[in-house]
């Protein structure tokens, strides 16, 4: 029988490494009592599947909404409903995906909505509404969210401030936006970045120096 | 097939103590036992089928499939015929599946073990003990004939529940029970629904004691259940939070929501000697070292420093019953660390001070009776089914989260004479929704049986850790889980 020095224990079966501890084990490997029974499926494997399918389906139908003309009248309606079901269902895969690290999925959710708003104004016409309301709202939305789930959950620092940072650092976009003169309404790009700056003064004065110590482990070659 | 031959089928309701497995039942834990006997050679397929042939006869119970009314499940007779297997699924993979109409069990082989298992809704491990003696039984009769017959053999006390096994199948649970229909009444009803006082009669245990000292209550526990009789009080307190935060292990599941089961072989002496030593009932001490265990491999339990543990207790020993069908309660006993001693004498000692009172007949009988009226209550007697189920599948999931462990000990299992020298080591596996540890003991080897619903291993590691640095030699098999191991084994 196998032997596990560690555990000082024996081993049933031809394993190389000790089934509880996994330290490499030695001797002679006597059969098991238990069989050993294939993967019916994996789980692993069929949430990586259904992922990248769904990634490919959501994908391909944003790029086919380019090639419906804008005239076509009826079709707009489909055309939103469609969208905002791709758009809803990719939301859920990136944050069931980041759901681990809250300030990261939220970097990605601003980021995923605030793009597929956009391209949504521009397959529309391009009226603007995505640059005016829905980013700054969305970047200050997130911002706040992060800043009460952050209390609220006891998250230490070094775990979320890399992304706050970027997080708030996406909420000064509206003013580029603002100074571009994209905005048919200043207000709400106005809102956000000064949302923005107050929190980024306020991480610099608080986190100043763990997001130099993270920025500076992560970053580092 | 019902309707259809003409004639009619027998029936029994299930009780409320089985509808919680259907209710409770998940991917990840199908409410499946398994129970297996190791021979003294590699197992004969066709004198497995004879044996299982001849067995199956005898016990009408194992011949029902589970059945969905509109307020209740039923266990209805079936002309099906089992089949031995050869070990061909994961260990404890479901049985039942609504809507297909197959036996509650199966019995299979690999190598040297005749493996039984068995969906929980059906019988308890005392109950499948009885079919799985029986089977074995007939099977060694079968393979060595030139032996004394078993049934010829008697007055060793060793052979009575043996013996019994095979009469309850033929008699009704209990003299006065209703009429049977072929299948057998449960011992709640009969017991705990009438008015009918019972003296303890602990001059008579139905079932063989664990092998732990002879203190009352320690080593009885059989049958295996994780959900409380005395769901009353466990309603209460899930309505009035516990006091204190419960630790749960929590882990990565299994890649195929397959259980995890290591089984840890020992000489059954040692252990016991351990346990004296710390005057301790096996059963506790065991519940004391998994504790620690978990405790060593949480590293930190943080806010929740208490443990918990269930532990199912055969109800037969106190209220006899030759009825197969589940007959167990559950009993719940925790420890909170850095409140005085945490070594595992004293955890055992103050578990024990715990479990003791709880197992008396008197303090069964109570929970029981409050529970079985609770059963018996109109409003509850006229919800739908559906509905039951989700009530029970809250119920369970408040109980769930006041529970770190389960401990289940069928304890010191003896088979008639002719066929105990065939036998080595027997385990007892159980699908589960928590770390769970089963115990058997059988020719002076003790098996405790590790099952999870996650791939970790590191409280199984400490355990068998606890018991060597105590100088138990300990053997380990473990079946394979995850791609890795699985890969390694097809090298
Ligand atoms: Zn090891």
């Amino acid at each position: 029988m196998r032997r596990c020095d560690a555990c000082a224990v024996d081993i049933e079966g031809a394993w190389v490494r000790c089934p509880l501890c996994g330290t490499a084990v030695a001797g002679e490997a006597t059969p098991s009592p238990l069989p050993s029974i294939p993967l019916t499926f994996s789980r692993r494997r069929v949430v990586r599947v259904l992922f990248f399918t769904s990634l490919a389906v959501i994908l391909a139908s944003f790029a086919a909404q380019l090639l419906f003309s804008h005239e076509l009248t009826g079709l707009g309606m489909i055309r939103s409903v469609w969208l905002g079901l791709s758009a809803m269902w990719l939301v859920v895969l990136m944050a069931v995906r980041k759901r681990r690290n809250l300030a990261k999925s939220t970097v990605y959710l601003v980021v995923i909505v605030g793009l597929i708003c956009v391209y949504w104004d521009y397959l529309s016409g391009w009226p603007g509404w995505s640059v005016t309301y829905a980013i700054p709202i969305l970047c200050a939305s997130s911002i706040v969210a992060l800043l009460i789930t952050v209390r609220l959950m006891r998250i230490e620092t070094s775990e979320h401030v890399v992304y706050s940072v970027l997080t708030v650092l996406l909420g000064l976009a509206p003013i580029g936006f603002l100074a571009f003169g994209w905005v048919t309404n200043a207000l709400p790009s106005i809102i956000c970045g000064g949302l923005s700056l107050i929190v980024l003064a306020l991480l610099q004065l608080v986190g100043g120096r763990t997001v130099r110590h993270e920025l500076g482990k992560r970053l580092h070659v | 097939m019902t309707r259809g031959d003409g004639t009619r089928r027998n029936w029994v309701r299930l009780d409320n103590a089985s509808n919680i497995f259907l209710a409770a039942r998940s991917d990840s834990d199908p409410k499946v036992f398994r129970i297996s006997a190791e021979m003294d050679h590699d197992v004969d397929p066709v004198l497995l089928q004879q044996a299982l042939d001849a067995t199956y006869d005898r016990y009408p119970l194992y011949h029902a499939v589970l059945r969905r009314g509109v307020f209740w499940y039923y266990l209805q007779d079936s002309d099906l015929r089992p089949r031995v297997t050869g070990d061909r699924q994961h260990t404890c993979a479901p049985i039942y599946q609504a809507d297909r109409r197959n036996l509650l069990f199966r019995v299979m082989h690999h190598r040297q073990r005749i493996i039984l298992e068995i969906f929980h809704a059906l019988s308890d491990g005392t109950g499948a003990l009885w079919f799985l003696t029986d089977l074995v039984t007939a099977y060694v009769s079968l393979r060595h004939p030139e032996q004394p017959s078993t049934q010829g053999e008697s007055g060793a006390g060793s052979d009575a529940h043996a013996d019994r096994g095979q009469l309850d199948a033929r008699t009704p649970a209990g003299e006065g029970a209703e009429p049977t229909h072929g299948l057998v009444a449960d011992s709640f009803a009969h017991y705990f629904r009438r008015r009918r006082r019972h003296e303890a009669p602990a001059s008579e245990p139905d079932f063989s004691t664990g092998p732990g000292p002879a203190a009352p209550g320690s080593g009885v526990v059989g049958g295996r259940a994780r959900f409380a009789r005395g769901i009353p009080r466990r309603i209460g307190r899930f309505f009035h939070l516990p006091e204190r935060k419960v630790y749960r292990v929590r882990g990565t599941r299994t890649p195929d929501n397959r259980t995890r089961a290591v089984e840890l072989t020992m000489p059954a002496h040692d252990v016991l000697n351990l346990a004296r030593a710390a005057e301790v009932p096996l059963t506790m001490f065991l519940t004391a070292l998994f504790f620690e265990s978990i405790r060593a491999s949480a590293g930190d339990l943080g806010k929740a420093r208490t443990l918990s543990a269930s532990a199912p207790v055969n109800l037969r020993q106190f209220f006899p019953s030759t009825s197969p069908r589940n007959f167990f309660a559950t009993v719940r006993v925790d420890h909170t660390y850095g409140e005085g001693a945490d070594d595992v004498g004293s955890i055992g000692r103050q578990l024990d001070a715990q479990f003791s009172p709880k197992v008396s007949p008197e303090a069964l009988e109570k929970t029981l009776r409050q529970f079985i009226r609770l059963e018996g209550l109109f409003v509850l007697r006229v919800i739908p089914r559906p509905l039951k189920d989700v009530i029970l599948r809250l119920v369970n999931w408040g109980n769930n989260r006041g529970l770190s462990i389960a401990v289940s000990n069928l304890g010191r299992v003896s088979l008639p004479d002719s066929v105990d020298e065939h036998v080595g080591r027997m385990s007892f596996h159980v699908s589960a929704a928590r770390p769970q540890i089963c115990v058997m003991s059988h020719a002076g080897v003790l098996t405790i049986s590790f099952t999870s619903p996650c791939v970790e291993t590191d409280h199984i590691k400490e355990f068998a850790r606890l018991l060597t640095d105590r100088g138990v030699a300990v053997t380990v098999a473990a079946a394979r889980v995850t791609e890795e191991e699985l890969a390694e084994a097809a090298l």
